[in-house]
């Protein structure tokens, strides 16, 4: 135990650090995740073609496979077009692009399951009611998508928090970084180092997935 | 706008396909322009491929005998997956309260870290703890096969391999544990009151009734985890488990050309597509025939 105290500075900044990955590349994911849903759900194929590959070859690769081309293979072909641009990749915008990038797929298939519950009653009415497409989309269907969308947001940020250990493979700072370079140099006896950061990782996703429990609970008695 | 699926639209009534007022979707002009460029870009894929060709049949058999490793380690970790999923789920049905207990902190543990830690632990911290002990399953299974004479089956890096199937199916049954949970739930409890009423007992229940019905909403989720397996024994090339992601880190960090470098990432990633895209393809087709339809 006094093996760990020295060492929680440390694991305190890891923590910091896997919150700043998940907190940046959250928000660029949902973003680019509906860019993606409305893409996909288009009858325009030059839309829904990309999108459809794209999705199918993100959620078809490890994560550990795109880390590792965005930091090394995208450093190089940027490096081509412009030597400058090559800068730009570093362990940061790789981490938080590839976690942007992966998770996007994923919630392209979140909002377009939500969309999908929406009653196709609903939008008919809409329209027979003369409202243009646009605001049968604006405000008919997408106030009543949102809370349904919510609670596979809220999981998939736990996830998120998990996955966010990938950058240790690219020497990024977070936690399971931290916790790597410890238990290299404590290999002896490394279990105190394992305890605190499970409780760390606990300390992050717990009251998440707290909250996504409440509020699904709340959905679904209000269903 | 809506999002609707792309379905296959019936055929129109004879007035409408008169005065050409049906919605049909044609291939429009643009249409067929858009499938030829994508012949292009797979061609042009095919071209960079065959660029580096002598690359790839310097990599490609090592690469291909690490994705069967792969296969193997995906499907023994799926295998033990479902049997502490089902361990899991039982208990955490269980009338006994401390088991329901000792499985929630199991889920909630297990789920709440990340795959990376839970590896780690298995193999730098559970791996030394027990072979102090004196737990070594290498010695013992290379103890255990020289009685039938065969040792030399067992693999130095055996541990690696033990240890890293062991987390990846502990990690992965405490998701199964939710899945086979919600699909036992879902079963209707009119089902199990009838078996009950009719003289079945708890075990008859749950073995006739309940779970050849619990199987049918468990499938989907089922295929989806193992084709997340899949991915997710990349993972294992951290603990040094020589799967494919392991070899194409191998050969592709040490190449001098960051070209090369990128090209031996994308073969990497192309066997792993190759491996997983089918699998989710027929993973969707079977669970759109085993949803039923809601009219």
């Amino acid at each position: 135990m006094d093996v760990i105290w020295p060492t929680i500075p440390d694991f305190l900044v890891g923590t910091r650090n896997t919150l700043f990955y998940c907190l940046a590349s959250f928000p660029i994911a949902l973003v680019l995740g509906m860019f993606l849903a409305l893409m996909d759900g288009s009858r325009i194929v030059w839309l829904h073609g990309p999108a459809r590959i794209f999705i199918e070859v993100v959620r078809g690769t490890p994560i550990l496979a795109q880390i590792f081309i965005i930091y090394y293979g995208l450093g190089a072909l940027l490096g081509l077009i412009n030597p400058s641009w090559a800068l730009l990749i570093n362990v940061w915008t790789a981490g938080i692009g590839t976690l942007a990038l992966n998770y996007a797929a994923y919630e392209a298939e979140v909002y377009r399951a939500g969309f999908l519950s929406v009653e196709q009653g609903q939008a008919e009415a809409a329209l027979s009611l003369g409202l243009s497409p646009s605001q049968n989309f604006f405000h008919i269907q997408l106030p009543q998508a949102i809370p349904l969308m919510i609670p596979p947001f809220v999981n998939d940020f736990i996830y998120l928090l998990k996955d966010s250990a990938i950058v240790s493979v690219i020497a990024g700072s977070d936690l399971t970084s931290v916790l790597n370079s410890y238990v290299r140099t404590h290999a002896s006896n490394p279990l105190p180092f394992f305890l605190l950061a499970i409780v760390l990782y606990l300390v992050m996703s717990l009251p998440v997935s707290y909250v996504a429990k409440r509020l699904e609970r709340r959905l679904r008695a209000a269903l | 706008m809506s999002l609707d699926l792309h379905y296959k639209q019936e055929k129109p009534p004879d007035i409408a396909r008169k005065r050409n007022l049906w919605p049909r979707n044609r291939m429009v002009g643009a249409n067929y322009l858009y499938y030829i460029l994508l012949a292009a870009v797979i061609g042009a894929f095919g071209y960079y491929l065959y660029t580096y060709r002598d690359l790839s049949l310097l990599y490609l058999p090592e690469m291909i005998r690490g994705a069967l490793v792969t296969l193997l380690v995906s499907v023994l970790s799926g295998i033990c997956a479902i049997i502490f999923g089902l361990l899991g789920a039982f208990g955490s049905l269980a009338r006994f309260r401390p088991l329901r207990w000792l499985t929630g902190i199991y889920v909630e543990v297990i789920r709440g870290t990340p795959l990376l830690v839970q590896l780690y632990l298995w193999y730098y911290g559970i791996r030394l703890l027990l072979s102090n002990i004196g737990f070594d399953p290498h010695d013992m299974l290379f103890n255990s096969m020289t009685v039938l004479q065969s040792n030399s089956l067992v693999p130095d890096s055996f541990n690696i391999f033990f240890y890293g199937i062991l987390g990846l199916s502990f990690n992965y049954g405490a998701y199964l544990t939710e899945v086979f949970r919600t699909g036992i739930l879902s079963v209707e409890r009119g089902q199990s009151e009838a078996a009950l009423s009719l003289g079945l007992d708890e075990r008859q229940t749950m073995r006739y009734i309940i779970l050849p019905q619990a199987i049918r909403s468990i499938i989907p989720p089922l295929t989806n985890n193992f084709i997340t397996l899949i991915q997710d024994s990349a993972f294992l090339s951290v603990i040094a488990v020589i799967e494919l992601e392991y070899i194409t880190i191998g050969f592709a960090l040490p190449q001098a050309d960051s070209n090369q470098k990128m090209y031996v990432f994308v073969l990497g990633a192309l066997l792993y597509l190759v491996m997983c895209y089918p699998l989710s393809v027929a993973a969707r087709m079977m669970e759109r025939r085993l949803t039923p339809d809601h009219a």
